[in-house]
C-alpha cells in the first residue's frame, strides 16, 4: 500500500500553500525514513520534505514549480516491489492537529499503511540494498541497516556508508538502538516532526499513534487498552532494546511500557508525562474533544504553549481539518475514562519511583495542561530538566534543547550499557 | 607367443583365450538380462579372434590401443580375468580400480593401452605411442585396433598419413566387423574393402579373414616385425561379424538373420576348434574349454565379492591451487 | 640479467630443456625449419635435430599423438599455431588428455604442453583472434597458463615441461615482442598455480589474464590519476586458480574488476566473479564487474574489432563503476 508523501511540519504554521522548488529523489529512488525527498518553499524559507518511511518513491503529484496546499500530497511511497498503479486514489487530503499542533498530514489510510507499519506489528520491512561487506560491518556493529542511506548506485549501502552512521555515534561498536516515540493526547505522530529534524539522521525512530489518534483504530477501553497495541508494537521491534520518548498521555504509556519490558527499554525520556498526579487542565482537555471549527479550537491549542503567538488561525484551520469526527468522539470516550471530571484517573507515581532504568523527565515551567511540580516525583537517579518560558510542548517549543537532552540519556545509556 | 609359426602350444593358449572371451560376453549378456550389470556393455561375440590373434603376435614391450568393443584385446593380451571383471562391475580391484568401466580398461604393465569408446581415438593414440618409440630409437612398435566405423573418422585420415610419412612403427588393424552401430558399412563408405586405402598413404595393405585367428596372427606379426625394423606402418582389414547387437541396450532389428546365421557358422571359435581337433584330439580342446570357463565363472565369482571403491577426489582436476577437495 | 623478447624467454626456455632432458620434443606445423611463424622455435632444429619436426595439418591427431607419446615416456611440447584451433585439438584434450591420470587410476602421467597463442586486435579476422581460454579452463585435468611477461614465460613454460601433468600454455600475438628482463643464470622453474601482484593497490583489485594485464596496468595509471588505488593482479594460471591471492587482495579493497579476452557470456571472467562470490563474497562492497569480449564473431576492420575486445579504457570505466 502506498503511503502519501506530505509537507507536515515543514508546511510552517500560517502557510496555506507552498510552492515545490526541488524534488531530490526521482521516481523509482529507493529511500530510507527520514531522507530528504523534496524541499518546498513557504512565505520565508525553502524547508525541507522527508520521506515518511522507507520506500521506493512512486508517483509524483506536484512538480517542481507547482503551487499545492499544504494538506495536499506530493507523491507516495511504495513498498519495495509495489505497484504504484492506483496510488493516485489515495491522495487523501486532511490532517490531524490537536497538541502535535502540526497541520496537513493525510492520514486516511489505514494503520497498516502507516510509516510506522513495523512499529504496529504486522508490517513488513523493506528490504534494504545493501553490500555484502556492508551487511557483514553492520551485523558486527549491531547497526541496523535500516537507519543508514546508501550511497551507492540505486541507493545501495556500501561500506562507507555504514561507517559514516558507526562514526557519528560514540558507542559505533555497540550500535545505535530504535527510539520510540509516543505522541501526547488528542496528537498524533507528526507532533514530532521538528524533534525529528533536530535530532538527525543515523537512528531508527519508530513512530507509532495511539489508539483513537492519527490514523489508529479507537482504544475501546481505558489506559489498558491504550497500551496493549503499543506493547505488541514494542515487542515487534527487530532490536535488542529500544529508547522509550513519551509526551503527556504517551508519557504515561512509555513509563507502563518499561515496567512492562524492562529489559527491551534502554531509557525512558517522559516529557510533561501525564499520571503523575491528579491534577490537570480538564477545560483545555474539553475543549480540544469539543471544538469543530478552527475559531473553537484555537484557544485551546493556544493554552498549550507557552507562547500564544506561536499558534495562528492557519494553523487551527490545518489542525481542525483532521479532527472529524470519529477523532473527536474517540478522544472524547478515551478522555471520559482517563480524566473525568478534570481529574487524572491513573496514577503511575509508584511505577515512576520504581523505574530502574536510566531515566530523563523533561518539563516546561509554564506549561498550564499540567503542572511541572508533578515532576518531583522522580527518583533520585533520574534527570530533570524544568525548561524556562516553555509550556506543555517542550519538543515543539524548543526542540533543539529536547534534541540535546535526548541524545545524551540515549549515548549515556548505550554507553553504560545499563539494561 | 612371438615365434613366427605358433607352437601347438600357442595356438591352444590362442584358443582358450577366445573361450575365455566369448564366456565373458555370454555371462555378461546373462548378467545384464537379470539387471546386475551397469551401463551398457559391447560385446564381442564373433570378432575373438582379430583380438586374441593380433595380441599373441605382440612382443612383450609393444603396446596396443583398441576400441570400446576390446574385451578379446584385454584377454588376449593376458590380462587377469577376475580384474578385468572386476572393472566391469567397478570394483575396486578392476584394472582401473573402478573408474574406468569395460570400455576404458587400461594395464600399462602388459602395455595394454586402452579401450578407447571415442571412436577413431585408438588410431592417433598407437600413432603417438609409436612416434615416442621412434623418436627415443626403441625397437617396438604399436598396434591400433579400430572399426569399420572408425576408419571413417578424419583422424584416421591424418593417423596413417603421418605414420607413413614418418615411417612410424604402428600397425593398423581395421577390425571390420560391417556395423557402425546401426549402419551397415556399405552405407559408410563406397569402397567395400578398406584396405585398398593404404596404397593411398603408401604403405602396405591387406585383407585377411578376420574369423581365422592364425590368419590374424600371422599378419599381425608380419606387420609389427616391418613395424620394428623401421620399415613403417602397414594397414590389415580383419573381416569378421559382430553377431550380437552393438551393446546391451541395442534393440537389434537391422543385421538380416540370414547374414547373421552365416557368420555364426563360421564362428572363429568353431574354426579353430575343428582345426585344433585335428592336430590335438578333441579331448584336449575340450579339457582347454572347460577349463577357460571354469577360469571365468571364478573370475566372476571372485570380482564380485570384491569391494567396491571408496571416492577420492582427483589432485590435479582441482580447480583451485592446493584445493585438492575442488571449489567449494 | 639480459632483456630479451616475450619469444626469446620462450626459445630460452625450450632449449634449456630440451637439453637437459632428451625425452622432450617439440612438434607443430612450421615450427621446424621456419621455426615457428612467430619465431618461438628458431634454432631448434639445427642444435636437436629430430626432435623437433614440423607436421602436416593435422592438429586433431597432433594432439592425440601428443597425449599417448606423454603416457609412454615422451615429453611432447606440441604448438597450434593459432588458439582459435584449440576446437580441433578439443576432443584430444577433452576425452583423453584430462581423463586417463584419474581414470587409468594413477597408472600414468601425462607430461604434454599445448602452446598457442589467441586473441586480437591486429586485424587476424575472425578465425584468427579469439581467446578461448574459457574453454579449456573449464577442462579437469588439465593446467592453463598464461604468462604475461617474458620472465614468467622462461619460467613457466619451464614448470609445464616438467609438469607431469597436460598445460596448455596460453600466448598473445602481441606479446611476442614484448621486451623484458630475463636472468638467464637463474635456473629456477616456475610454479603453476601462484598469481603476480602487478601493481599494489588499495582501492580496487583488477584480476586479470595474458595482455590484459597490460591494459589493466594502464587503467590502473589512469585510475592512479584520479586518486583511485587500483591492484593489478597477474592470474598468470587460469587453472588452477591461485584462490588465495585473489580473497586476500579483495579483502583488501572490497571491490574487484575481472578481465579476460575472450567473450563474457560463460567465459572466463563468469568463473572469476562466480569465484570472488563463492569465497569472498562477505568482502565484497560491490557486484564484481566484468571486462571481455562482446558477445560476437570478432571482425577484421580496426574500428569495429576495437568495439569488441576490450581495452585500457574498459578495465578503468569498470573499476569506477565498482567504486561508484
Amino acid at each position: 500500500m502506498a503511503t502519501p508523501i506530505t509537507i507536515g511540519a515543514a508546511g510552517g504554521e500560517y502557510m496555506e500553500s507552498v510552492v515545490v522548488t526541488k524534488w531530490h529523489v526521482s521516481r523509482g529512488a529507493r529511500v530510507c525514513a527520514g531522507d530528504l525527498l523534496a524541499e518546498v518553499e513557504t512565505a520565508k524559507a525553502v524547508t525541507e520534505v522527508e520521506a515518511p518511511c522507507d520506500g521506493v518513491l512512486g508517483e509524483i503529484c506536484a512538480g517542481e514549480g507547482d503551487e499545492i496546499a499544504v494538506d495536499a500530497t506530493l507523491g507516495f511511497l511504495l513498498a519495495e516491489g509495489e505497484d504504484d498503479a492506483g496510488a493516485g486514489g489515495n491522495a487523501g487530503t486532511g490532517g490531524n492537529a490537536g497538541a502535535g499542533g502540526n497541520a496537513g498530514a493525510a492520514r486516511d489510510a489505514p494503520p497498516a499503511a502507516r510509516p510506522e507499519a513495523e512499529a504496529s506489528g504486522g508490517g513488513r520491512t523493506d528490504r534494504v540494498v545493501a553490500s555484502p561487506l556492508a551487511r557483514r560491518r553492520a551485523r558486527a556493529a549491531g547497526l541496523d541497516l535500516r537507519q543508514v542511506t546508501g550511497s551507492g548506485p540505486g541507493g545501495r549501502i556500501k561500506r562507507r556508508d555504514v561507517e559514516a552512521v558507526l562514526a557519528r555515534g560514540p558507542r559505533a561498536a555497540g550500535g545505535a538502538l530504535p527510539v520510540m516515540l509516543l505522541h501526547g493526547f488528542a496528537a498524533d505522530a507528526t507532533t514530532w516532526s521538528g524533534l525529528v529534524a533536530e535530532l538527525g539522521r543515523g537512528r531508527r525512530l519508530i513512530r507509532p499513534d495511539l489508539p483513537g489518534h492519527g490514523a489508529a483504530a479507537p482504544a475501546g477501553g481505558g489506559f489498558e487498552a491504550v497500551v496493549a497495541p503499543l506493547l505488541e508494537a514494542l515487542d515487534a521491534v527487530e532490536a535488542p532494546r529500544l529508547h522509550l520518548v513519551g509526551h503527556s498521555l504517551g508519557g504515561a504509556v512509555a513509563l507502563s511500557l518499561a515496567g512492562a519490558r524492562p529489559a527491551r527499554v534502554a531509557s525512558l525520556t517522559l516529557i510533561a508525562p501525564a499520571g503523575l498526579g491528579p491534577e490537570i487542565d480538564g477545560p483545555a482537555v474539553d475543549g480540544l474533544c469539543r471544538a469543530t471549527r478552527p475559531e473553537s479550537l484555537l484557544p485551546w491549542l493556544r493554552r498549550l504553549v507557552a507562547d500564544p503567538r506561536r499558534i495562528g488561525d492557519d494553523y487551527a484551520r490545518a489542525a481542525m481539518a483532521g479532527r472529524v469526527e470519529a477523532v473527536r468522539a474517540a478522544q472524547a470516550a478515551l478522555a471520559d475514562r482517563l480524566f473525568p471530571d478534570g481529574t487524572q484517573a491513573l496514577d503511575l507515581r509508584s511505577a515512576l519511583a520504581e523505574c530502574p532504568l536510566p531515566l530523563r523527565v523533561i518539563w516546561g515551567r509554564d506549561d498550564a495542561i499540567l503542572p511541572w511540580r508533578q515532576a518531583l516525583a522522580a527518583p533520585g537517579h533520574a534527570a530533570l530538566n524544568l525548561l524556562p518560558g516553555v509550556g506543555h510542548m517542550p519538543h515543539v517549543e524548543a526542540p533543539e534543547l529536547v534534541a540535546r537532552l535526548l541524545r545524551e540519556t540515549v549515548t549515556a545509556a548505550e554507553a553504560t550499557g545499563v539494561q | 607367443m612371438t615365434a613366427n609359426t605358433p607352437s601347438d602350444h600357442d595356438l591352444l593358449e590362442m584358443h582358450r583365450r577366445m573361450v575365455l572371451t566369448r564366456h565373458l560376453e555370454e555371462k555378461l549378456g546373462e548378467m545384464h538380462k537379470a539387471g546386475r550389470t551397469r551401463g551398457p556393455i559391447h560385446r564381442c561375440d564373433g570378432q575373438e579372434a582379430v583380438g586374441v590373434g593380433a595380441t599373441a603376435a605382440m612382443a612383450a614391450d609393444d603396446y596396443v590401443t583398441t576400441t570400446h568393443r576390446g574385451h578379446a584385446v584385454y584377454l588376449g593380451r593376458g590380462l587377469d580375468p577376475r580384474r578385468v571383471v572386476a572393472e566391469i562391475f567397478g570394483r575396486e580391484t578392476g584394472y582401473c580400480g573402478g573408474r574406468g568401466g569395460h570400455m576404458l580398461v587400461g594395464d600399462v604393465e602388459t602395455g595394454m593401452m586402452g579401450g578407447n569408446a571415442i571412436v577413431g581415438a585408438s588410431i592417433p593414440a598407437a600413432t603417438g605411442m609409436a612416434l615416442s618409440m621412434q623418436l627415443r630409437g626403441e625397437a617396438r612398435a604399436a598396434l591400433a585396433v579400430f572399426g569399420d566405423g572408425a576408419a571413417q573418422t578424419g583422424i584416421c585420415h591424418e593417423s596413417m598419413n603421418i605414420a607413413a610419412l614418418w615411417r612410424l612403427p604402428v600397425v593398423f588393424l581395421l577390425e571390420h566387423n560391417a556395423y557402425g552401430l546401426t549402419v551397415h558399412h556399405s552405407a559408410q563408405s563406397s569402397v567395400p574393402d578398406l584396405a585398398v586405402r593404404a596404397a593411398g598413404y603408401g604403405m602396405p595393405g591387406e585383407t585377411i579373414d578376420g574369423n581365422d585367428v592364425l590368419a590374424v596372427y600371422g599378419a599381425v606379426e608380419a606387420a609389427l616385425q616391418r613395424a620394428r625394423r623401421g620399415e613403417g606402418p602397414s594397414l590389415i582389414e580383419a573381416r569378421t561379424y559382430r553377431v550380437e547387437g552393438f551393446s546391451t541396450s541395442d534393440m537389434g532389428g537391422y543385421q538380416p538373420d540370414a547374414e547373421i546365421a552365416e557368420w555364426r557358422a563360421r564362428d572363429p571359435i568353431l574354426l579353430a576348434r575343428a582345426a585344433l581337433v585335428d592336430r590335438l584330439g578333441a579331448g584336449r580342446v575340450e579339457q582347454c574349454e572347460t577349463e577357460a570357463r571354469a577360469e571365468m565363472e571364478a573370475a566372476f565369482e571372485a570380482a564380485l565379492a570384491d569391494p567396491m571403491p571408496a571416492f577420492a577426489p582427483h589432485v590435479a582436476s582441482a580447480p583451485y591451487a592446493a584445493r585438492p577437495e575442488g571449489g567449494r | 640479467m639480459a632483456t630479451m623478447r616475450y619469444a626469446e624467454a620462450l626459445n630460452l626456455a625450450l632449449r634449456e630443456e630440451m637439453a637437459r632432458d632428451d625425452t622432450i620434443f617439440v612438434f607443430g606445423e612450421d615450427i621446424a625449419t621456419y621455426g615457428g611463424v612467430f619465431k618461438v622455435t628458431q634454432g631448434l632444429a639445427e642444435q636437436f635435430g629430430d626432435r623437433v619436426r614440423d607436421t602436416p595439418i593435422s592438429e586433431q591427431t597432433l594432439t592425440a599423438m601428443a597425449v599417448t607419446a606423454a603416457m609412454t615416456g615422451s615429453r611432447p611440447v606440441l604448438e597450434i599455431m593459432y588458439a582459435d584451433f584449440l576446437p580441433l585439438s578439443l576432443d584430444a584434450l577433452v576425452n583423453q588428455a584430462s581423463i586417463y591420470h584419474y581414470i587409468w587410476n594413477e597408472q600414468v602421467t601425462m607430461p604434454f604442453v599445448l602452446r598457442t597463442q589467441g586473441g586480437g586486435g591486429v586485424g587476424t579476422g575472425a578465425q584468427h583472434a579469439k581467446s578461448l581460454d574459457a574453454m579449456v579452463a573449464h577442462i579437469p585435468g588439465l593446467k592453463v597458463v598464461a604468462p604475461v611477461t617474458p620472465a614468467d614465460a622462461r619460467f613457466l613454460l619451464k614448470a609445464a615441461i616438467r609438469d607431469p601433468h597436460p598445460v596448455i600454455f596460453l600466448e598473445h600475438k602481441l606479446l611476442y615482442n614484448l621486451r623484458g628482463e630475463v636472468d638467464e643464470a637463474d635456473d629456477a622453474v616456475g610454479e603453476i598455480g601462484r598469481a603476480r601482484v602487478a601493481r599494489e593497490g588499495r582501492d580496487v583489485t583488477i584480476l586479470a589474464t595474458s595482455r590484459m594485464v597490460l591494459e589493466a596496468e594502464k587503467a590502473a595509471e589512469e585510475l592512479a590519476g584520479e586518486g583511485v588505488s587500483a591492484e593489478v593482479i597477474d592470474l598468470r594460471s587460469l587453472r588452477p586458480l591461485d584462490l588465495d591471492a585473489i580473497t586476500a587482495s579483495v579483502a583488501k579493497t572490497n571491490h574487484a574488476v575481472v578481465v579476460n579476452e575472450g567473450w563474457r557470456f560463460c567465459g572466463y571472467t563468469a568463473e572469476l566473479a562466480a569465484t570472488i562470490m563463492d569465497h569472498a563474497f562477505d568482502d565484497l562492497d560491490a557486484p564484481v564487474e566484468r571486462v571481455a569480449a562482446r558477445d560476437m564473431p570478432i571482425p577484421y576492420a580496426e574500428p569495429l574489432e576495437r568495439e569488441v575486445i576490450p581495452g585500457a579504457a574498459d578495465i578503468a570505466a569498470a573499476a569506477r563503476r565498482a567504486l561508484a
